[in-house]
């Protein structure tokens, strides 16, 4: 069958390495654990009958006096005075925004009893438009963060001084006068009440400026369109009306911008309607690491980062541009002569975007957009983003003033420039010659330690405020708690400090009622306004769009572009899940493998690589071309001018083969315990062009191997399936093996002949219909030979009442990782830290498989979100002896913690590979806590926390130590919906019901519903010819339904 | 003939029961019980032996003996005896403060004997029908229909012992004759001593005893932590009695929860308000438990206002403002002017009703006795199971009582049912589901046509699934 089982995820199991595949047939990685604990700490870890009769009596004795106790006294305390809103046990829903920087995200926040545990989307919002990404779907848990500031306070030292807030009110307001230079540093700002906020403080002290700076910067790209439209912004890029997207070095989908929105409008055109004349849009992205983006790409040219400028000037050359381009390397030159036809025959349908730092860049690709039609159709003006306002030149010249003693006081907005520059060594001495520092960080970091002061700012959660991520487009931030700690607003504090005594509420009411309120004619009164304003968290209203005519300097531009360098360069890249650092010390996101190297906890370095014939392996090359890196977790020094730090290496598909790539945001020294020194932080890296912006590469150069990474927190070749291996110098599928020495080897667990993957390029659907269309005759009829009574199960339960199943458009699906957090938030999944992860205890419910496939030094990608698949013949449930998993007349397979005793047999017997064990007590539920951390010299789990544990989902139990653990569906809400439509006596409908991952998802590429209900959204998607489940043939009967991934690739546009 | 004679002499005897039956039916202790506890428990003691609002009623039948009438026409309406002039009604009058007594001029005499029969038993005895079965807290209404067999099962153990000895002795007797006829006999018979320090008999004693004690471990096990019959105090002496018995007030009033949410909600003190800003002292306690509410919200009796600041008011000032209230409340009770210094008892008695504010709002977690009610929870389920008041009050339409009990009758709330799963699976296995009019059920089309056909009279809770792990376990 076509394309079958060509796919891999990573250089192990392409290599055929035995070592892998051994491992692969384990369940549970057989370490060592009794010998690494006797060589480690010196434990005597063998037993004798003597020490078993003593443990035997101490457990009985201990069980016998845990019996004995009285049972506690519990209270139930109720409210003095009952809130109408609240009922407890029932969740309230708060429409506000997710705002951090340029990232937004219009949300609705679920608060049970007051307390927020749960981020959803908000359907209201036309810029995230339900969708969250994982930053956004995290934000709650940072809420709860026990290592927040939690008063005004004095700093010195890294230490907090508490004082009061009247206190520091008076003292910064001695240290301030009439014509001080204060300089407030800030990333990008969203609030428009916020820069009236500024503006009110700029009336008081008029010798104040906003510095205003982005980590990872669109400086260029707002340079750009000032010089070319004289609009300093970033346009309303319209994706969804693209049929050709080129992207140079843009990751639109993970990063850049406004990651969430950009790809919904990407979706529209990416999923296949209609089977018998599919159509889609076509992707080519240009980069030198593989980026989310271009993991989704039809086609990706690999380039050198010094070769972009000469890549863009190409282009623009092909199009008729006639400006100088510095030669690139061949394989690339063809590819863009080629996607410049393909651009040509699509004029005003193309949309072009540049991820670079580059002025000259950016100038070169708006001239392209503009030769190709796109302004007006792929590119407004209607609605310019404000997500990144940030100039790069701000920040220089802040460093400047401060070295050069110009500058009085300096208010850290919300910005870490003592971590997040390229110069942030010049800003920290700078800053010791600043004589007031105030900072309104919420958490203790690199920039907040060296001012002298600290006004803590509320949680997002906590605040009033509003955002306008895009002109317009109006969001509200409403507190959905009260403050947790003695924190004031920060907008509050800056208006105190300007004389105004208001309270923010106020102020952003008085705000709203003079500039918003203008804007709309719906409502007659301020106050029905401001209360729909609220309950909605949205207010939009259309503007129009301005016609712009191309302006730029190309020549300019074009005489600016450098030659490429020749030596290995370096990558630096934002990563989807910590950013720029400032989501650091967010544990969920942490954990969160990264979508493409799938690794966790840290930052590594991707090396290319490359196909050698003389050893028919798939190495790794470092920079001298000799030496060569290979094996997993090997780890070298990175060197790029006096930086010099260890990594370790991930083999990475589609790197290109002169560069090395690694992510910033990492190695944060001041965060806080869960991001402390994890990673490297590579922003001293970064190079400053002459135009002021910082460039995200390097020249630099990698050691020889130096050693190996025994904590390697890389969940790629976890819980795998599908590897092939190598019996007597053949080629075979692990099963086969199984099958022919079962009883001399008995392999076990890993399947490859099977279903896992179907993909085809959009002009062989027909093929692919067909091809599933046979496996599923194969399928059925191996499955009419089960001796299970299927089909009465099926006419008397699974067709009554409902029957659950989820359906995966692997062709919306893009790897983003929002379901992974979101249903770590829903379902009380702990978090375990690296050692456990590389252990291969990590407890994600789902996890997000990613197959690479076709041309191995320049693969495609396939996302397959995988979690628990209901199997209506659960093998798991056979063969529980406590019958602690079973199956309900719903076609959900139960978990039913309290009766499992920790056997094991469900994991080992699942096919999919998706049950989880609780190896220690993550949570601090069990009886007897933990001792191992202890012992280990660790940190206490990360939920044994107070302050974290608010978070915790109410409805979902929260498991303890030696039971087996996995996918429910999310019952809790299944149950929660058919609750509500029972009450109101009415037929359960699609809204009633759906999963966490799903509703998480930002392009809807999951969809939860009921097979019984044929026309609901479930029904009628896995109607779809395209829809197949994975081991369809092993006759498990599962319950997710995967469509096959199609891609729109041309030949000869890759290099 | 025998059985001839017998059925007129049995017939007879049924129809004397009978008319026994009938006859106590007019006058009985269990409908005084009612008509007490519907008409006189508001000021009466129900033990008859303590004052409450009104006077202890035991032994009122001494205290009128010989004048039946006068005491009859005095419960129906005391007001028109002491304006008779009737020496001892007047007196008693006065004594309890002129207080007045609601007239009952509805009630029959039959009703007022059964009312007196009631007292007099209760008084005499301590319940309503002697003999009285010792009242276990918790759990009369489960004891009543459990029958102790345990006598009988020690009898039947004693019979079968002594049978079992005689059968071994004769065993050991014919043995004996036997090896005696083949001439081998032995020196001397098996002694009862021997016979029981055999190694059978040791062997048996042991393996009994090994199965005893393993069923009473794993029953006992079982048992552990399930607290049926939980009646702890609680902080405020809260009648269910008084307010869902004899108020009639609906359940759902308070527990407002019970039918949108999971739980069914202890209500917020300002729930407790909307009645006892009016109503200010309890018909058994007076002003020692209401005035717990006012110390925990905040609320002065005196002046019907809310104290400003409340939380932050110094201990001294809050114990003021109640004490000045419960005093000026004995004062009246008692009759003593204003000003007049407070006897001794009067002393002791604020002082002791502020103590009992100030431990039942304060707990080791809580110092200030401002602040919610630290009311203590009865009904506990383990963690990790879930269960919704609104899916069986709402939709399966299931009263309150059925798991709780009669709560109405309860003075002390206790934990009615075990709240085992045992208990929960029973009832989905009974409990038919609500599938008429609710289209929500629609979808299990097979019920329905079964239904229409005449197949099927009902559909239980276990049919739809109710059984299953994860309907209370996720």
């Amino acid at each position: 069958m076509k394309n079958r089982n060509n796919a891999w995820v990573g250089t192990a199991d392409k290599n055929n390495d035995p070592k892998f595949n051994e491992l692969a047939t384990e369940e549970f990685v057989g370490l060592p654990i009794a010998e690494t604990l006797s060589s480690e700490t010196g434990i005597d870890t063998s037993s004798n009958r003597r020490d078993f009769l003593k443990y035997l009596g101490f457990g009985l004795g201990a069980a016998t006096i845990a019996a004995g106790c009285e049972t506690p006294l519990r209270r139930a305390i109720p409210y003095v005075e009952k809130p109408d809103a609240i009922v407890p046990g029932v969740a309230t829903y708060y429409a506000t925004s997710f705002v951090n920087g340029g990232d937004y995200a219009s949300i609705l926040v679920k608060t049970r009893e007051g307390r927020p545990i749960k981020i959803e989307g908000n359907s209201l919002s036309s810029v995230s438009q339900g969708g969250t990404g994982a930053r956004g779907q995290a934000m709650v848990l940072s809420l709860y963060d026990s290592e927040r500031l939690k008063n005004a306070g004095k700093v010195a030292d890294g230490a907090v001084t508490e004082m009061s807030w009247a206190e520091l009110d008076r003292e910064i307001g001695g240290k301030l006068s009439a014509g001080s230079q204060i300089r407030i540093v800030t990333h990008t700002v969203l609030s428009p009440t916020t820069k009236r906020v500024f503006q009110e403080f700029k009336n008081r002290y008029p010798n104040t400026e906003i510095v205003t700076y982005d980590p990872i910067s669109s400086s260029a790209l707002l340079e750009a369109n000032e010089s070319c439209f004289g609009l300093g912004v970033v346009p309303n890029y319209r994706f969804d009306n693209a049929q050709v997207i080129l992207s140079f070095g843009a990751d639109f989908m993970g990063t850049w911008i406004s990651p969430e929105e950009y790809s919904i409008q990407y979706m529209k055109n990416r999923r296949i309607k209609d089977v018998k004349n599919p159509k889609m849009s076509r992707h080519i992205q240009v980069e030198s690491g593989m980026s989310l983006t271009g993991s989704n790409a039809d086609n990706r040219v690999r380039i050198r980062p010094s070769e972009m400028g000469g890549a863009i000037a190409l282009l623009l050359n092909e199009l008729g541009g006639g400006v100088s381009a510095p030669k690139i390397n061949d394989k690339a030159t063809a590819a863009i002569k080629k996607l410049a036809l393909e651009l040509q025959a699509n004029i005003g349908k193309c949309l072009v975007v540049c991820g670079t730092n580059n002025v000259a860049h950016q100038v070169l690709v708006n001239k392209i957009n503009d030769v190709l039609g796109s302004y007006g159709n792929t590119i407004k003006f209607d609605a310019p983003s404000y997500q990144r306002q940030g100039r790069d030149k701000n920040i220089r010249d802040l460093v400047r003033d401060m070295n050069a003693g110009s500058v009085d006081a300096v208010f850290v907005w919300n910005a870490n420039p003592a971590y997040d520059i390229p110069d942030a060594d010049k800003f920290k001495t700078g800053l010791a010659k600043v004589g007031t520092t105030v900072s309104f960080s919420t958490n203790m970091d690199e920039t907040t330690a060296l001012c002298g002061y600290v006004a803590p700012n509320h949680h997002n959660l906590e605040s009033w405020g509003d955002a306008e991520p895009k002109k317009g487009h109006y969001s509200i931030i409403q507190p959905t708690i009260s403050p947790l700690f003695n924190t004031r607003q920060a907008e509050e504090t800056l208006l105190k400090w300007s004389g105004n005594n208001a309270s923010y509420y106020d102020y952003l009411q008085s705000s709203w009622q003079s500039d918003m309120m203008a804007q709309q004619s719906s409502f007659l009164s301020f106050q029905a306004f401001w209360d729909n304003a609220v309950h909605d968290g949205v207010f939009e209203v259309a503007s129009s769009n301005p016609a712009v005519v191309f302006n730029g300097n190309v020549s300019g531009a074009a005489s600016q572009i450098k030659k490429p360098s020749t030596g290995l360069e370096v990558a630096f890249y934002e990563t989807v899940n910590i950013g720029s650092g400032q989501y650091a010390n967010n544990p969920w996101l942490q954990e969160m493998p990264d979508p493409i190297m799938r690794t966790v906890w840290g930052n590594y370095l991707s090396v290319p690589v490359e196909w050698d014939e003389s050893s028919s392996q798939f190495i790794g090359k470092n920079n001298t071309g000799t030496k060569l890196v290979y094996g997993v977790a090997d780890i070298v020094d990175l060197s790029v001018g006096n930086f010099k730090e260890p990594f370790t290496t991930i083999q990475q598909f589609g790197q290109d083969a002169n560069t090395v790539s690694v992510g910033l945001g990492f190695g944060r020294e001041v965060v806080g315990k869960a991001g402390q020194n994890v990673g490297k932080n590579v922003f001293p890296c970064l190079k400053i062009d002459e135009n002021g912006n910082t460039q995200y590469y390097s020249e630099g150069s990698i050691s020889e191997i130096i050693g190996k990474n025994r904590e390697f927190g890389c969940v790629q070749y976890h819980h795998t399936f599908g590897v092939t291996g190598e019996h007597e110098g053949e080629e075979v599928k692990l099963d086969e093996v199984a099958l022919s020495s079962l009883i001399t080897d008995g392999y076990q667990g890993s399947l490859t002949d099977r279903t896992i993957l179907f993909n085809s390029n959009l002009d062989g659907v027909d093929g692919l219909v067909k091809d599933i269309a046979k496996m599923k005759k194969v399928a059925d009829h191996r499955n009419d030979a089960t001796l299970y009574p299927y089909k009465e199960y099926q006419e008397e339960f699974y067709s009554q009442g409902h029957h659950w199943a989820i359906h995966v458009d692997m062709n919306a699906c893009y790897g983003c990782g929002a379901c992974t957090v979101a249903c770590m938030a829903e379902n009380n999944v702990p978090v375990v830290g690296n050692r456990e992860v590389a252990r291969h205890h990590e407890m994600t419910w789902l996890r997000i498989d990613r197959y690479f496939y076709g041309d191995a030094e320049n693969p495609n990608t396939v996302y397959m979100p995988m979690m628990c698949q209901h199997c209506d013949n659960a093998p798991c449930e056979n063969v529980c002896p406590v019958n602690a998993t079973n199956h309900s007349s719903e076609g959900l397979n139960q978990m039913t913690y309290n009766r499992c005793v920790g056997t094991r047999y469900c994991a080992n017997n699942c096919p999919y590979k998706v049950r989880r064990f609780n190896w220690l007590d993550y949570t601090s539920a069990d009886l007897f806590g933990g001792n191992q951390n202890a012992i280990n010299g660790e940190d206490p789990a990360y939920y044994t926390d107070n302050l974290v544990r608010m978070v915790l989902n109410p409805d979902v139990t929260v498991r303890s130590r030696g039971v087996i653990e996995k996918c429910s569906f999310c019952v809790q809400r299944i149950q929660q919906g058919k609750l509500t439509a029972k009450a109101e006596g009415r037929k359960l409908t699609d809204r009633d019901v759906t999963s966490a991952c799903a509703s998480a998802c930002p392009t809807g590429a999951i969809t939860f519903g009921d097979t019984n209900n044929k026309k609901g959204d479930l029904g009628q998607a896995i109607e779809s010819p395209l829809v197949y489940r994975v081991f369809e043939e092993i006759g498990v009967q599962s319950s997710v339904f995967y469509q096959a991934k199609v891609i729109n690739k041309k030949e000869g546009l890759d290099a | 003939m025998v059985y001839k004679s017998l059925i007129p002499r049995i017939l007879f005897i049924l129809s004397l029961m009978l008319v026994t039956i009938s006859v106590q039916a007019e006058v009985s202790a269990s409908s005084g019980k009612t008509l007490f506890k519907n008409n006189c428990a508001s000021c009466h003691n129900k033990n008859m032996k303590d004052d409450l609002t009104g006077p202890a009623l035991g032994g009122v039948q001494e205290r009128w003996e010989g004048r039946e009438e006068l005491l009859y026409s005095w419960i129906r309406n005391s007001q028109a005896v002491i304006a008779s002039g009737d020496e001892y009604a007047v007196n008693l009058y006065n004594k309890w403060n002129k207080a007045l007594m609601n007239p009952f001029t509805n009630l029959t005499d039959d009703e007022v004997g059964s009312l007196l029969l009631y007292i007099n038993n209760m008084y005499s005895a301590g319940c309503a029908e002697p003999p009285c079965e010792d009242a276990v807290p918790g759990g009369p209404a489960i004891a009543a229909e459990q029958t102790n067999n345990t006598p009988l099962y020690l009898t039947l153990m004693v019979i079968l012992g002594i049978l079992a000895v005689v059968l071994a002795r004769i065993v050991s007797n014919l043995n004996h004759m036997v090896q005696t006829k083949e001439g081998n006999a032995p020196a001397q018979r098996a002694t009862l001593v021997d016979m029981l320090t055999s190694k059978g008999m040791i062997a048996f004693v042991l393996f009994a005893l090994v199965i005893f004690g393993g069923y009473t471990t794993v029953n006992n096990a079982i048992n552990l932590n399930r607290m049926q019959g939980y009646a702890p105090d609680q902080p405020i002496k809260f009648s269910h009695a008084t307010h869902a018995g004899l108020q009639q007030i609906d359940c759902q009033y308070c527990h407002d929860g019970a039918r949108r949410s999971k739980h069914s909600v202890i209500p917020a003190a300002n729930t407790c308000m909307n009645c006892h800003k009016a109503i200010k002292k309890g018909s058994q306690y007076g002003t020692a438990e209401i005035t717990k509410i006012y110390a925990s919200v905040g609320y002065d009796p005196a002046t019907d206002k809310m104290i400003e600041n409340y939380e932050d008011m110094d201990i001294d000032a809050i114990k003021k403002v109640y004490t000045d209230w419960i005093e000026s409340n004995y004062r009246k009770d008692n009759s003593i002017e204003e000003g007049t210094a407070l006897p001794k008892d009067g002393v002791e008695e604020v002082a002791a009703q502020w103590d009992g504010i100030v431990s039942s709002l304060t707990t080791d977690v809580k110092d200030h006795v401002s602040g919610p009610i630290p009311w203590v929870r009865i009904h506990n389920l383990p963690d990790h199971v879930y269960f919704n008041h609104a899916q069986h009050v709402t939709v399966g339409k299931q009263e309150c009582q059925t798991c709780h009990g009669p709560v109405e009758e309860m003075e002390l709330l206790y934990q009615y049912s075990p709240l085992s799963m045992g208990w929960c699976i029973n009832c989905h296995r009974q409990t038919e589901v609500q599938f008429s009019g609710n289209e929500y059920y629609e979808s299990y089309e097979m019920y329905h046509n079964q239904i229409k056909d005449g197949k099927r009279e009902k559909v239980t809770v276990e049919e739809i699934g109710g059984l299953e792990c994860q309907k209370c376990h996720y």
